[in-house]
């Protein structure tokens, strides 16, 4: 038994890695003054940990799926490439903190390092096989996260962003463990497989108590990717964390939420059922709400970040789109949709983190005129925001695209031409930005010290795959298209 | 691949060189970015005379010695698809002759012009794009990445209210392309996601007649379903009523020739999608709903003119003028005749060459009087006796105006008349109520015209010049243009004939 558990450590390496990482970075912490003004060590240490994970789930993805730990972890490409988006987010927000003045310089490393742990508990989300490591990951995900968003220790809106998220977190934990009692009462196991197996012998009784349970359980997850109506802590907290925060914020508990949430759609009702009716419904209602919600809350906002708060919530309402068709369709639609909402998500938050560092706030009129001060980091924000409104050639689009497809395949032609509406809606707000930043003159030409070379260049860099994904996206897709979920056997 | 397959490629591609050489040249060296764009478009024009050259006029549907098809995204189908017949050959000359004529009347253009030029260019690109993709999700990109060029030409150098225009433009086109999106996916997946399932021409033919689809437990004909569908997405653009309400903005806040453009060639894009794409796809929903297109087309035409009579402001009356004038060319489409579908496709290049002029001249106009008014809102005269003031300007501007009007002579006369030809036999309540429209236009066009040219010449407009040599040389085409095919239409009917009666002979078995 112990030589299985051993065997089965080497699936599990990336985790270990960020694990050790983790603990590295308390002992490289433990030698900083509080006061020293810079942490070389902290950040190389951490981005060689990253990077050593991304490159070990690279190498795994091409493997064969594997049931760990008694069953209790599942490794299968799907959960591979959530890991990757995750990871590469991680990366992204690392940079983006090491850059940032919104976080202290004596706070970087508790950033840092937290972000390692929220990203562990997602991985381990990512992978969860059975409920308990499912709540495990849940809690390693939220607990660190109530810390993250008070980071700002001193600022009153980061510590009603922590409270209200512990708060908003530990009822949703509750209700979530009471549906899963009911689960494991009705079911007699806290195995998914075994929990989906026994799905088509319940009896109407057994149904009729499920069906409840199963929507007490669905609020943790819910909760997670912040859709409606578990929404309303997202855009109070996005709003009071500092930038950095937000952004990994958007990218690593929604990515490890919807993963979730498509595992335990897949497995326990994948067979037609009275609860497969009931919980497909709940969840395309939820969607489509999720989407108009964060659309329309979106549009009347003053604060850029907020606005990029609510799109977020908009675009997890999209993705949660692919996870009610049930089919292979919908994976690789929110697989590639995670991997361009990543890549738009970095973007954005980088330039706006750079522009509200040097005016301390995130006012539309802050990018006034910014492409007469910064034409390449304006066009570069244009293409992102035409991007995540899905406009055609960019990679946007075609995560759009192929969530539509996926619902049209489905012959959900209602929620396809709602979906379709939502990016119409989206598309109002973002043209907001572009239309600031392109048509309204410059109102200062004072520099941003955010937008150095090295910066600029990152944030080109990382602009390249939202327009290359959106011309030739045969590859990612295929790679998504092999990313399979690994079911029952 | 022969030397001439490659052909459309290059027109396709030959405004983006253009446009990224713009961006190369240094941003001091003004005028050779004028030049250079300039020099882009007229190699595009001739590039669209060889193809014009080398067409075979005999051939219905595609022909297929230009045709171009590569794969793009192998796992869903999707190609690189490029092809010409009768009906987008001439959209296609129109986009080539207006982009040389628009960056010639652009010269006085100040702000940025390397943007300017640049984005125009790509403007051009992607309109070639709409009329030569025959994959409908080439087709779909090419159709909304229009809007990205259009939006910021109209929103950075438009006037006063540009942002409102062109945030308008942007909403209102893609809301309708999505639906055009649900529409085109949805045909992937009924036709099995093969090979040919995004291949336009594949998909014509009235295959999905029969098919049902549901909606919360209700039966509805997929073909009709997915036809509004597609429907509402080309409307808008052409714009019918009622979703023209983009249009007076849009016109009006843009610069001079995004607005002839606008007018003179993306509207057309609107009818070009029915044509190629709504009618032959779901030609029994089109005969089912030719009546409803017809009465849309007929209240666009009234409408258009009441508003166009009722302007103070002469773009704004030329814009709903198009609104107008585009009501004839949805007649004619839903008369499903042979004379009423050349008609409208006649039509469609001839209102794009006298819309043109009449946007063209009011932008000559504009340069010298920076308003335009007619009556100004506190009721005194924007403009009077520019006849005297302006001859030459006003020599044209007649020529434009009746061709628009359609007096006989002149271009708008023969595709108006084909058109009523058409629509008779099949709508004749609606032939008669039409041709109350053509009073009608005659009556807003000539009453402007009395306002403005007519009568002593008032203060203000004793400072205007005369059109100068650059205005005279790229009016001049135009004027050749209205005039040469209101005589003598046979060199626009002759490419469109064969394909244009392929399209009436599927849409007459339904």
């Amino acid at each position: 038994m112990a030589l299985i558990y051993l065997a089965n450590l080497a699936h599990y390496v990336p985790e270990i890695v960020l694990c050790v990482t983790m603990i590295g970075l308390l002992f490289v912490e433990s030698t900083y003054d509080d006061d020293a003004t810079s942490r070389p060590y902290l950040f190389t240490l951490a981005g060689i940990g990253l990077l050593t994970s991304l490159v070990l789930l690279f190498f795994a993805s091409g493997d064969e799926p594997q049931a760990i730990f008694t069953n209790s972890m599942v490794i299968d490409p799907f959960s591979n490439l959530i890991k990757i988006i995750m990871v590469l987010g991680t990366l992204g927000v690392v940079y983006l903190c090491k850059e940032s003045k919104d976080i202290a310089t004596n706070l970087k490393a508790e950033f840092v390092i937290l972000c390692v742990g929220v990203l562990i508990g997602g991985m381990i989300l990512a992978s969860a096989n059975n409920m308990l490591m499912l709540f495990i990951g849940i809690e390693t995900l939220s607990i660190l996260s109530y810390t993250l968003a008070s980071l700002k220790k001193h600022d009153e809106r980061s510590s009603e962003a922590g409270l209200k998220y512990s708060i908003y977190g530990g009822v949703t934990s509750g209700i979530m463990l009471f549906g899963m009692s009911h689960i494991f009462g009705m079911t007699g196991t806290i195995q998914f497989a075994e929990i989906g197996a026994a799905m088509s012998t319940l009896s109407p009784a057994e149904v009729a108590i499920l069906m409840p349970s199963f929507l007490l359980f669905f609020t943790g997850i819910g909760y997670k990717i912040a859709c409606v109506p578990f929404h309303m802590w997202a855009p109070d907290v996005y709003e009071g964390a500092p930038i950095p925060v937000t952004t990994f914020f958007s990218i690593v508990p929604k990515m490890a939420g919807l993963a979730v949430l498509v595992r335990v759609t897949m497995v326990f009702f994948a067979e037609e059922t009275l609860l497969q009716h009931s919980w497909i419904g709940t969840v395309s209602v939820i969607a489509a709400l999720t989407m108009t919600v964060g659309n329309v809350a979106a549009i009347g906002q003053r604060s850029v970040k907020r606005m990029l708060a609510y799109s977020s919530i908009s675009h997890a309402g999209m993705m949660m789109m692919g996870a009610v068709v049930l089919n292979e369709l919908g994976h690789r639609a929110i697989l590639f949709y995670g991997v361009t909402y990543l890549f738009m998500t970095l973007v954005a938050f980088f330039i706006l983190s750079f522009v509200s560092d040097r005016y301390q706030n995130d006012h539309f009129e802050r990018f006034n005129g910014l492409i007469y001060r910064y034409p390449l980091m304006a066009v570069m924000m244009i293409v992102v925001m035409f991007s995540l409104a899905g406009v055609p050639p960019l990679s946007g689009f075609v995560a759009k695209f192929n969530i539509l497809s996926a619902l049209v395949n489905s012959k959900m032609y209602v929620l396809a031409v709602i979906a379709g509406l939502n990016s119409v809606v989206s598309l109002y707000y973002y043209l907001k930005i572009v239309r600031i930043m392109v048509f309204k003159e410059a109102d200062a030409s004072d520099n941003l010290p955010g937008f150095g070379f090295q910066n600029q260049a990152i944030i080109v860099v990382l602009t390249i795959p939202v327009l290359v994904l959106g011309l030739f996206w045969s590859n990612l897709m295929s790679f998504a298209t092999g990313a399979k979920l690994f079911l029952i056997q | 691949m022969s030397g001439s397959s490659s052909l459309l490629n290059w027109i396709l591609w030959m405004p983006i060189i253009g446009a990224v050489v713009t961006l190369l040249i240094p941003k001091a060296k003004e005028n050779a970015v004028r030049f250079w764009a300039l020099a882009n478009t007229a190699i595009t024009f001739v590039l669209t005379l060889v193809l014009y050259a080398k067409f075979d006029t005999s051939v219905g549907g595609m022909q297929e010695q230009f045709s171009i098809k590569v794969p793009w995204i192998e796992q869903f189908n999707i190609f690189y698809s490029l092809a010409v017949d009768g009906i987008s050959l001439p959209m296609i000359l129109l986009t080539s002759l207006l982009f040389f004529i628009c960056i010639l009347s652009s010269w006085t253009v100040t702000k940025s012009i390397k943007a300017y030029f640049a984005l125009f260019l790509f403007l051009q690109s992607s309109v070639f794009g709409v009329f030569l993709a025959m994959d409908f999700f080439l087709f779909y990109v090419y159709w909304e990445v229009m809007l990205i060029p259009m939006f910021f030409l109209i929103g950075v150098w438009g006037g006063e209210n540009k942002e409102y225009a062109a945030v308008k433009f942007f909403l209102y086109t893609f809301f309708g392309s999505i639906l055009m999106l649900v529409g085109l996916v949805a045909l992937y997946f009924v036709t099995g996601q093969g090979v040919d399932s995004f291949n336009i021409l594949a998909l014509h033919g009235g295959q999905f007649t029969d098919l049902t689809l549901n909606i919360f437990g209700s039966e509805w004909s997929f073909a009709h379903v997915f036809f509004v569908m597609l429907f509402i997405g080309f409307a808008i653009k052409v714009p019918v009523f009622p979703f023209h309400t983009w249009l007076p903005h849009a016109h009006v806040q843009a610069p001079t020739a995004i607005s002839v453009i606008l007018a003179g060639v993306l509207l057309k894009m609107g009818t070009y999608g029915f044509l190629r794409i709504a009618f032959p796809i779901f030609p029994e929903a089109s005969v089912y709903f030719a009546e409803s297109i017809a009465w849309l087309g007929l209240v666009n035409i009234i409408y258009g003119a009441f508003c166009a009579m009722a302007q103070t402001d002469v773009k704004r009356l030329v814009a709903y003028s198009s609104v107008s004038h585009m009501g004839f060319v949805m007649l004619g489409l839903a008369a499903m005749t042979t004379q009423g579908m050349n008609g409208a496709v006649l039509q469609m290049f001839n209102h794009g060459t006298s819309t043109a002029m009449l946007f063209l001249l009011i932008g000559i106009l504009y340069e010298r009087s920076h308003h335009r008014w007619i009556v100004r809102p506190d009721g005194t005269k924007g403009f009077g006796g520019l006849q005297t003031q302006m001859p030459k300007f006003a020599i044209v501007f007649i020529i434009a105006m009746f061709a628009s009007m359609g007096l006989p002579g002149l271009s708008g006369f023969i595709s108006e008349a084909l058109i009523f030809l058409g629509i008779y036999e099949r709508f004749t309540t609606i032939t008669f109520m039409a041709l109350l429209g053509l009073l009608l236009g005659a009556a807003y066009l000539l009453w402007m015209f009395k306002r403005m040219f007519f009568g002593e010449v008032i203060e203000e407009c004793k400072s205007y010049t005369d059109m100068n040599k650059r205005e005279v040389f790229f009016m001049l085409p135009l004027c050749v243009a209205v005039i040469v095919f209101g005589v003598w239409p046979n060199p626009v009917l002759n490419i469109m004939k064969a394909s244009v009666n392929d399209l009436v002979t599927l849409l007459a078995q339904f």
